[in-house]
């Protein structure tokens, strides 16, 4: 029998028992979905290796049924940048439920292999938390190869890219290589004729999935809570939220230096450079500020900051910084601003999305990025837009 | 085993080890890579002979091409060694796993810190393999065993692994001032307080230097922490502290650590 | 009358260092006064501080060297060229420890210093060396906050592929060394990076005051003054390495050097080297060391590579393998990954990163290769090809600065 609320700190155990009854009652079913945001309570106080138990079988879970077009965004950006085979495996099966496939998820599926082809391990999904230890067919690799042979037709345009997979120094076992052959036959075999948009555009997400969204002006917040909160940039020096970032559009990213998944921190903020350059490149870099936000500010201290930013490239100046909470509580007050996706053990993350915003030039959120990578020209053709909105006047405060 | 004539080919240009260890090989491809696999699992063979197996997967993991296309049954592999009778078998098999983060061998790792009859491997190991990966979620254990530790290594492992644990700043604090504490234990704290407060660092170090009852081999660390990673400016306008640093080159120490010293006072001294 | 003096064409302080290939010096009168001849007559020498390294001339692009060259040097300033190296087997122990002295009759009418910088067998470094070595490395690391952090992160699982299990690797762990080797040398131009001779007993490595001493679960322990105690890689102190042989020995069950050189005549016989001796070296121990991925926690690392390297350079010479365009110096078969290919740009130095190429890793940490005030070779971005000849002994502008103590130019 269900209750009411959810406890937190449940045990793992409790967790799986817990998503098992959710997935069996087809009244509760979507409540799963929640389950998928990383700030949800329940992956508080955890460690990296429980999430992605826990984050795996709620995948799976929601896969015995159809999967639903709110949760296709999870399992493209796992595909997209997970780098953990056991969670790429149980997102690449739960693909295998969505009900209306389309040659857009054949890039991520791809992406996946390659993300995860030189780490292969062996999965189970037989048991929550069962870690394989005899070499059984499924490894995470066979699960994406699956996947791509599910995909069929619509994933004719990353033939090129699977075609070399086959060739004895392609880097899959033998036993896998039948699998890349099926994978093969499917994608070759005709096109169901009711079925248009084989080719997929761009490796642009599917229609309906949204990774970007955007924010009228009159629907734009800002909170005297935010603005006051204190930062500390990589020399050491203070600003306010509001002294940083109003008076024009900025680009913020968020980040911290222990991230150990090279998809997600280290190439967002060496992401963020290329954006720099881009705006130097159109004349912009002092009309727009960017900054680099760190989820973990009592360990990246501006030292630390300075360093991981130079590494990448980052330009460090008036305005363009990286930057830290001082104050505990303000972690919070920016965890609940941007309703970052991101949860702890303790004061170290244990998991977090990608995730890039444009502020409006009263620093109000007008954009954001979330989940799947952003692109640089994309980024900076939106702030541009709300340069152009500062300087029509057409911004003005909700 | 397709493998013999290889070995046969080459085992004349190759050392032996002696007469009671197994002769390691590099494989050369991946057929020897799984014959290797299926030697590691096997428990009826000597252990010497599959630690050997085990330290030859490590050297295929290197320089076999396509080592990648077996890495899903390697990994596996080692989890069902990690748990075979022979602890030296555990012990390389948990770090392998551990170096690549693998969940199942943290959780069996944390599961034998919070239970002793479920250790794999004594908890000073278990802490030292945990500290590969700053998200096993292994700082509540640390501290458990700090309060109580079992023995001095899974103090000096638990310390280790908190180096990075902003919560420890106070700690590492205690620890570094603390004369009573074994001198491997301050030197952890100093390497910990640096990352976690610089500040704090410099200003206990110094202070240890002025200290005439302290003692010369944490001095010796306070003094390579400052000259190394110091405040240039500010050390040689020190003229107290480089007193110190005097008294401490001239005093009954080491030469290596009369060499420390003067070291630092040719770099700040006038 | 004065004159002056060019190593490496120029005389800032920071190229006066020589390895055994013929670096292009100079000399010029800068001040003519007591000549009455349009030219005079100068002997260059070189003057060895006890211990310290000699130094050996020619005047022209070939011919034999010698401890004395005597040039005929036009007083009006117009300079000429000669040509100066270390002599083979005397490197420097410190910086400066040898002076290239002009004189003009008995009058001393120039002078400066210069260092024979030469990559050594870490066991046998002189107690300064070690320290001047560990000095600089510790500081690079800088507590996980120094460029280190950059080499860490150029050898890890995603990046592998770069620099493994095909033609490419020595080429790209050649480039790799030299990299860091010009990291150290900005810190302490002295410093060479010695190597670990893994066929030989190499007691003096693995003491507290140098790699340190492994204790019985594998933590690395330093002594009190040594700076790697602060050594520091993805925010965790400490380094773990579990020997699997006694330190006062050599790891056993590796190809020894006579070996490893007579694996063959051509480089695709000779890389085989890749498997063993190399993967065996590393996985003589338990530790960071053993995996590929995590390899470059251990500082140990690098002086492992080198001796690699080194057994590549003794191959090279002892073969003539260092004419990229024989087929016998470098075959790129059986690959057609990127970076493996005689004219590949390599990762991470071309920056090329999976945004434009999916074969290639998400970032390209640590920018272009680090540059040398001494040579130009092989430039920012350097081609599997640019790392074959590496003390210019087909082209004399290939020269990238370094040199064995036991492989000849």
């Amino acid at each position: 029998m269900l209750g009411a609320t959810i406890e937190p700190a449940l045990s793992e155990p409790q967790f799986a028992a817990l998503v098992d009854a959710l997935a069996a009652d087809p009244e509760r079913r979507g409540d799963l979905i929640s389950f998928l945001r990383e700030d949800h309570p329940h992956y508080g106080e955890r460690g990296a290796a429980a999430i992605v138990r826990m984050r795996g079988w709620v995948l799976l879970a929601i896969a015995r049924g159809e999967v639903p077009d709110d949760a296709l965004i999870f399992i493209l950006e796992e595909l997209d940048t997970g780098v953990d085979p056991y969670l790429v495996a149980a997102a690449a099966r739960a693909l295998r439920s969505y009900p209306r496939p389309t040659a857009a998820l054949a890039p991520f599926v791809m992406r996946a292999l390659g993300n995860i082809r030189y780490r292969d391990e062996p999965v189970s999904f037989a048991d929550y938390g069962e870690y394989a230890i005899s070499p059984t067919d499924a490894s995470a690799v066979s699960e994406v190869l699956a996947t791509l042979r599910w995909l069929g037709p619509r994933a004719r345009d990353i033939l090129p890219q699977l075609e070399p997979l086959r060739a004895p120094h392609g880097g899959l076992p033998r036993k896998l290589r039948l699998d890349v052959d099926r994978a093969l036959q499917a994608i070759r075999s005709p096109a169901p004729e009711d079925e248009p948009g084989t080719h997929s555009c761009c490796g642009t997400a599917p229609n309906g999935v949204r990774s970007m969204s955007s924010l009228p002006s009159n629907s734009r917040r800002g909170t005297k809570q935010i603005e006051s909160i204190a930062l500390q940039d990589q020399k050491g020096e203070l600003i306010t939220f509001k002294e940083y970032f109003h008076g024009q559009p900025s680009i913020v990213v968020f980040f911290y230096t222990r991230c150990d998944n090279p998809m997600k921190c280290s190439l967002t903020v060496a992401k963020l450079a290329r954006v720099q350059k881009l705006l130097e490149v159109q004349g912009l870099v002092d009309r727009i500020h960017t900054a680099a936000i760190t989820y973990d500010p009592a360990f990246d201290l501006p030292e630390r900051l300075r360093v991981y930013g130079q590494d990448r490239g980052v330009r460090m100046d008036a305005g363009h910084r990286m930057l830290r909470v001082i104050a505990d509580n303000d972690n919070d007050v920016l965890r609940r601003h941007f309703e970052l996706g991101v949860n702890f053990i303790e004061s170290l993350v244990n998991r977090h999305r990608i995730e890039a915003y444009i502020l409006d030039a009263q620093g109000r959120i007008a954009v954001s990025f979330e989940r799947l990578h952003w692109d640089e020209e994309q980024v900076v053709i939106r702030t541009v837009e709300m340069l152009k909105e500062k300087e029509c006047g057409s911004g003005s405060q909700a | 085993m397709a493998t013999k004539r290889k070995i046969g080919k080459r085992a004349s240009t190759r050392k032996q080890k002696a007469a009671t260890a197994a002769p390691v090989q590099s494989p050369e491809n991946i057929n020897d890579v799984r014959s290797l696999l299926k030697v590691l699992r096997d428990g009826s063979k000597p252990i010497d002979v599959r630690m050997a197996a085990l330290q030859s997967l490590g050297a295929a993991a290197f320089s076999v091409a396509d080592f990648d296309s077996v890495h899903a049954d390697y990994i596996a592999a080692l989890r069902e060694v990690s748990t075979d009778s022979h602890e030296q078998l555990r012990r390389r098999a948990l770090g392998i796993l551990m170096r690549n983060k693998d969940g199942y061998a943290q959780k069996k790792l944390l599961d034998g810190l919070k239970n002793s009859a479920k250790a794999l491997v004594p908890p000073e190991k278990a802490l030292q393999l945990l500290s590969y990966d700053v998200h096993a979620g292994a700082y509540s254990a640390a501290r458990s065993i700090l309060k109580k530790p079992p023995n001095d290594e899974a103090k000096r492992e638990a310390l280790r692994l908190l180096a990075a644990d902003t919560k420890s700043t106070p700690l590492f604090e205690k620890v570094l001032r603390d004369k009573k504490e074994l001198r491997v234990n301050r030197q952890i704290a100093a390497s910990a307080l640096h990352s976690l407060d610089p500040a704090k660092l410099q200003a206990r170090a110094r202070k240890i230097l002025l200290d005439k009852s302290d003692y010369s081999d944490i001095k010796a660390t306070s003094l390579t922490a400052l000259e190394q990673f110091g405040d240039d400016g500010s050390l040689a306008k020190d003229k107290t502290l480089l007193q110190s640093v005097n008294r401490f080159k001239n005093s009954k120490i080491s030469a290596k650590y009369k060499q420390t010293a003067r070291r630092f006072l040719s770099k700040y001294g006038p | 009358m004065d004159v002056e003096l060019h190593i490496n064409n120029s005389t800032a302080p920071e190229v006066r260092f020589l390895t055994w290939s013929p670096s292009p010096c100079r000399i010029r009168v800068t001040n003519p006064s007591g000549a009455n001849t349009p030219t005079v007559s100068v002997k260059i020498a070189g003057v060895s501080a006890a211990s310290g390294g000699s130094v050996v001339f020619r005047s022209g692009t070939t011919g034999a060297f010698s401890s004395t060259v005597t040039l005929t040097v036009p007083v009006d300033g117009t300079s000429v060229s000669f040509f100066a190296a270390g002599k083979f087997g005397q490197a420097s122990v410190n910086d400066g420890d040898i002076k290239i002295e002009a004189r003009v009759g008995t009058t001393l009418v120039g002078s400066v210093p210069v260092m024979v910088r030469i990559r050594k067998d870490a066991n046998d470094l002189t107690t300064g060396e070690r320290d001047r070595f560990v000095a600089a490395f510790a500081k690079l690391n800088n507590q996980g906050l120094g460029r280190f952090a950059d080499f860490r992160n150029m050898h890890v699982s995603v990046s592998l592929p770069q620099a493994h299990r095909a033609p490419g690797f020595l080429p790209w762990h050649r480039a790799y060394l030299l990299d860091l080797e010009r990291e150290l040398q900005a810190i302490d131009p002295s410093v060479a990076l010695p190597y670990w001779r893994f066929d030989k007993p190499a007691p003096n490595i693995f003491t507290r005051d140098f790699l340190g001493e492994s204790d019985a679960i594998g933590t690395v322990q330093f002594s009190n003054s040594n700076p790697l105690q602060f050594w520091k890689t993805d925010n965790t102190p400490g380094i773990n390495r579990t020997p699997d042989f006694p330190t006062s020995q050599a790891p056993p069950g590796l190809s020894n050097e006579a070996q490893t050189l007579a694996l063959g005549t051509q480089f695709r016989a000779f890389r085989g080297m890749e498997g063993d001796p190399h993967g065996l070296a590393h996985t003589s121990f338990g530790g960071s060391i053993q995996d590929p991925a995590t390899a470059p926690k251990d500082p140990l690392f690098f002086l492992l590579h080198c001796n690699v390297d080194r057994l590549w350079a003794k191959w090279q010479r002892k073969n003539d393998r260092f004419d990229a365009a024989v087929a016998e110096s470098f075959d790129e078969r059986p690959t057609s990954r990127s970076g493996h290919r005689l004219n590949d740009t390599m990762w991470p130095w071309n920056g090329i990163t999976s945004a434009t190429d999916p074969t290639r890793p998400p970032t390209a940490p640590g920018g272009g290769m680090a540059a040398s005030p001494a040579v130009g070779a092989p430039g920012p971005q350097p081609r599997v090809r640019d790392c074959l000849d590496y003390h210019g002994v087909t082209d004399a502008a290939s020269d990238m600065g370094f040199d064995y103590d036991d492989v000849r130019f």
